[in-house]
């Protein structure tokens, strides 16, 4: 028997008679961890999250939660007895009940084993929604809409909370604040949560745990920063866009040689043989701005990101790396100029292909 | 979780199955034998009755297209004094059905008439008789179910032209098109599935109409149908009738949407919708707006109301000899058992199908609620069929008691045939008002620890009551005004306003029915009133 608060194992979802994702398995170790699956639109990440709530079957594989089965080939716990709350991505306010009535009716719900009750009012004061409180769902804004919905979701405290995209129709400038916010309660009430999103930087913040879903699997679930730093294949890497790969070989324990770029030293994290010709992850922070280096390659782009520049340079393998420049950097490039980059270049942990 | 055999999917199934019943017995008994009747009539009058179905149907859809879309563009794109006031009245031709309008149209213009009587007064004794014009026949059929029908085709189109986008008309402006073109190139053709969807119900009415056909002593198809039970007791012949009667819608629709090709008459915007500004009219053109407008209200509504009232007034006593509290009652009664019946189970019907997502029950109350496409006379008829051969077999060969007394010339056999007859209206109301209300937001109930019923009763139920009081108030109408069914198969000496008012019709005592007909146009126009609101649609949810 596993000790797992919460367990999908070997789970393919399906939704209108389409396999959307194959042969799922990963847990939940503890109440009021927090999981964030990730992948691109219509992969089947909301699949998953409606065949956790009950809504949709499963056929094969189960989902258990607090030891549990509530779905399974022969199981299939009705959504509303497994106290499991889904904050949909689309408005699914009730649409004739005002913004707090929609709120009070998710504390409706006979939960009552929580040591720690949910303040409503904090939270409706924390996610900004206490002048709406009258209105009614048609008077609000699509960000506000999320908010509420959120709200009601927190408000029943369930075991599990599963959030579809619970801040893309927010504005940006209050996502972050939101975000930190939602953090804290979740861990406040210890609230056992599977967040969806397409965006990265949501998901390695709130998560404990990233789920990677692409070409209908789960590619890799692990913390945040393994899955930054470590990826665990190329579609992986290619998703998160966080960098290219290079052709180099294997010339000794720590190091690789690409003809363009010359020696690369690091740390390796898995163990290649010298001679091995493989495919370096070569991401934007790995390489230095040296304008006095030997190494000189040619601007083709320069990105400004606020806090950095993200310059793109061409080698004469007709290769497009992106490199990071603090954007206090007094040497800007142009593009068709050089830039320098500093040897030898030395990278933390070598992921190679 | 959607298991298909709950009891959501199983009351379903028995109430769309119940309803679909007496339809199947059209359908079937259209194979069996026929009497000699029909080779009797085949060589006489057939031919009459179709032509005359056909004529009938022609006049009456040219005419309700014109006066309906004319009006509805008029207070939909132009502001003039009074077009708020015109906007719902001309909805109020609703409470005259084409019976009492038949009658009040005769009673005008007949000799020695009301017009007569005017004419009289105003220049004295003389023989105005053979001047006054005479509105009987075909015509006066054909003018009686326009002004009384209208306003099918004028509330669908003026929804449609309500919801049009000022982009729409703007785009017509900047391609440099006059007013007259836009109408004809832009306003009308992308309204046209409301016109069409006005006109097909114009379509089904007149063709099912018995009051004012066989009050002008016109032979058409339904009355056919009604000689044939009534007098030669051929059902199968009956209903070979109400096919050719199917036939003609059928064959209205197929004729519509092959020329509508694959043509969209809307298009998936988002927040695209811009409300239109009304072109405000000058004196002269105001002046022919409101004109057009009164004219249309006073035809229609104003003129068989004041006929009604002439009649009550003058001939006082009709007013006292009738039992109008024991009418009013009979007439209420049916109203309230009809209307909640039918909510209660067109609702249990829809959530069914909802959360059972079964397409073999889609199917079934696809079926169920085609009862309102086939006329009155032939539902009573089957539905006395279908309980007379269910008796005469099943009841018999398990020696129960009959069952005849109870469902023929009953009230509950009575309301059965309303429920068959209005199923589709009340299904397709809450039909239309569950389209409304995203499926996720039932799982946001179910998610919030709401039970199937819990999520009917909190959610369903209190988001859908204007529908439901709108739905109540559509049915109460219908069955107000229902003359056919009410007439074949009410209990004995059970009689409404609108049975009494065409047996007085049939006795030629016109000035008898002016009673129970104005009191059946208040009550209606009550109803209309009640519902405005909801029928024209401004402030719809």
């Amino acid at each position: 028997m596993n000790n797992n608060f919460f367990e999908v194992k070997n789970v393919s979802f399906k939704a209108g008679g389409q396999n959307k994702v194959n042969n799922v398995s990963f847990s939940i170790e503890n109440e009021g961890d927090i999981v964030c699956l990730l992948g691109p639109s219509g992969i089947g990440k909301t699949t998953i999250l409606r065949s956790i709530a009950g809504l949709e079957k499963i056929e094969t594989g189960s989902i258990q939660l607090k030891g549990k089965t509530l779905s399974s080939n022969k199981t299939n716990i009705e959504p509303e007895d497994r106290n499991i709350s889904l904050s949909f991505q689309e408005n699914c306010l009730f649409p004739h009940y005002t913004v707090e009535k929609n709120i009070y009716l998710g504390a409706e719900r006979k939960n009552s084993n929580k040591k720690k009750k949910i303040n409503i009012k904090k939270t409706i004061k924390l996610l900004n929604i206490g002048k709406i409180l009258d209105h009614y769902p048609h008077q609000i804004s699509a960000g506000e809409a999320q908010r509420v919905s959120l709200a009601r979701s927190l408000a029943s405290q369930p075991d599990l909370l599963l959030l579809d995209e619970p801040l893309s129709n927010v504005d940006q400038s209050f996502k972050e604040e939101i975000q930190v916010q939602l953090k804290q309660i979740l861990k406040d009430l210890k609230i056992t949560t599977i967040i969806v999103t397409h965006d990265s930087y949501e998901a390695f913040y709130l998560g404990n745990k990233c789920g990677i879903i692409l070409n209908k699997q789960l590619k890799q679930f692990d913390d945040p920063y393994n899955v930054y730093h470590f990826p665990n294949s190329v579609e992986v890497v290619n998703f998160l866009n966080r960098g290219i790969l290079i052709p180099a070989k294997v010339t000794g324990e720590n190091s690789l040689e690409n003809k363009d770029l010359g020696t690369i030293k690091g740390n390796f994290i898995k163990y290649y043989p010298k001679g091995t010709n493989v495919k370096l992850l070569l991401q934007p922070e790995d390489l230095e701005h040296d304008d006095k280096s030997n190494l000189k390659l040619e601007v083709v782009d320069r990105k400004f990101r606020g806090t950095n520049f993200i310059y793109t340079l061409k080698t004469n393998s007709n290769l497009l790396i992106p490199v990071f420049v603090h954007s206090h950097h007094m040497h800007q490039h142009e593009v068709d100029e050089k830039f320098g980059i500093k040897r030898p270049i030395n990278i933390d942990h070598i992921v190679c292909f | 979780m959607f298991k298909k055999f709950n009891i959501w999917y199983t009351s379903s199934f028995i109430i769309s199955f119940i309803v679909a019943i007496p339809i199947l017995t059209v359908f079937t008994s259209f194979f069996e034998d026929t009497s000699n009747y029909f080779e009797i009539l085949k060589q006489t009058f057939l031919a009459e009755y179709i032509f005359n179905s056909f004529i009938l149907l022609i006049g009456v859809l040219l005419l309700t297209f014109i006066i309906g879309t004319g009006c509805a563009y008029l207070v939909s794109f132009y502001q003039f004094p009074g077009v708020n006031f015109f906007k719902w009245a001309l909805i109020l031709s609703f409470a005259v059905p084409p019976y009492i309008y038949a009658y009040s149209l005769t009673a005008f213009f007949e000799n020695y008439g009301t017009a007569f009587t005017i004419l009289k007064h105003l220049f004295g004794e003389a023989n105005y008789n053979s001047s006054i014009p005479k509105f009987d026949g075909m015509f006066g059929a054909i003018l009686s179910l326009s002004f009384s029908l209208f306003s099918y085709v004028y509330i669908l189109t003026r929804a449609s032209f309500y919801y049009q986008s000022q982009s729409l008309i703007d785009l017509g402006k900047n391609l440099g098109f006059s007013k007259t073109k836009s109408f004809f190139s832009i306003i009308l053709p992308s309204a046209r599935p409301a016109i069409v969807a006005g006109l097909s119900l114009v379509a089904m009415e007149t063709l099912s109409d018995f009051g004012a056909v066989s009050f002008f002593g016109i032979n058409t198809l339904t009355t056919g149908i009604y000689n044939a039970w009534t007098g030669f007791d051929d059902l199968a012949f009956a209903n070979q009738l109400s096919f050719y009667l199917l036939i003609f819608i059928l064959a209205i629709f197929i004729l519509e949407n092959y020329s509508r090709k694959k043509a969209r008459y809307h298009s998936q915007t988002k927040g695209g919708f811009k409300q239109k500004e009304k072109t405000k009219l000058n004196k002269s053109n105001s002046f022919w707006a409101f004109a057009a407008c009164f004219v249309v209200l006073f035809f229609s509504f104003i003129f068989p109301l004041s006929q009604m009232l002439y009649w009550t007034i003058i001939f006082p006593k009709n007013f006292f000899d009738l039992k109008i509290f024991d009418l009013f009652t009979n007439t209420i009664y049916l109203v309230l058992l009809s209307s909640s019946a039918l909510i209660i189970f067109s609702f249990i019907t829809n959530y069914g199908n909802r959360v059972s997502r079964s397409k073999l029950l889609n199917i079934l109350t696809t079926f169920s609620i085609s009862g309102y496409a086939i006329p009155g006379v032939i539902l009573a008829v089957a539905f006395i069929t279908f309980i007379a051969w269910f008796d005469n077999t099943v009841i018999s060969f398990f020696e129960l008691k009959s069952i005849k007394k109870l469902f023929i010339g009953s009230i509950l056999g009575l309301v059965l045939v309303y429920f068959i007859r209005f199923y589709s209206l009340a299904c397709n109301g809450i039909k239309s008002g569950y389209e409304k209300i995203n499926r996720s937001i039932d799982e946001s109930a179910y998610l919030i620890g709401y039970s199937k019923l819990k999520t009917f009763l909190n959610i369903h139920v209190s988001y859908l009551r204007n529908s439901i009081l709108l739905i109540g108030m559509l049915i109460s109408l219908e069955v107000v005004r229902e003359l056919p069914i009410t007439l074949i198969l009410r209990p004995f000496n059970f009689e409404t306003f609108a049975t009494t008012a065409y047996i007085y019709a049939s006795q030629d005592l016109l000035e008898a029915a002016a009673v129970p007909s104005l009191c059946l146009i208040m009550i209606a126009s009550f109803f209309i009133l009640l519902t405005s609101k909801y029928i024209l649609r401004d402030n719809s949810e």
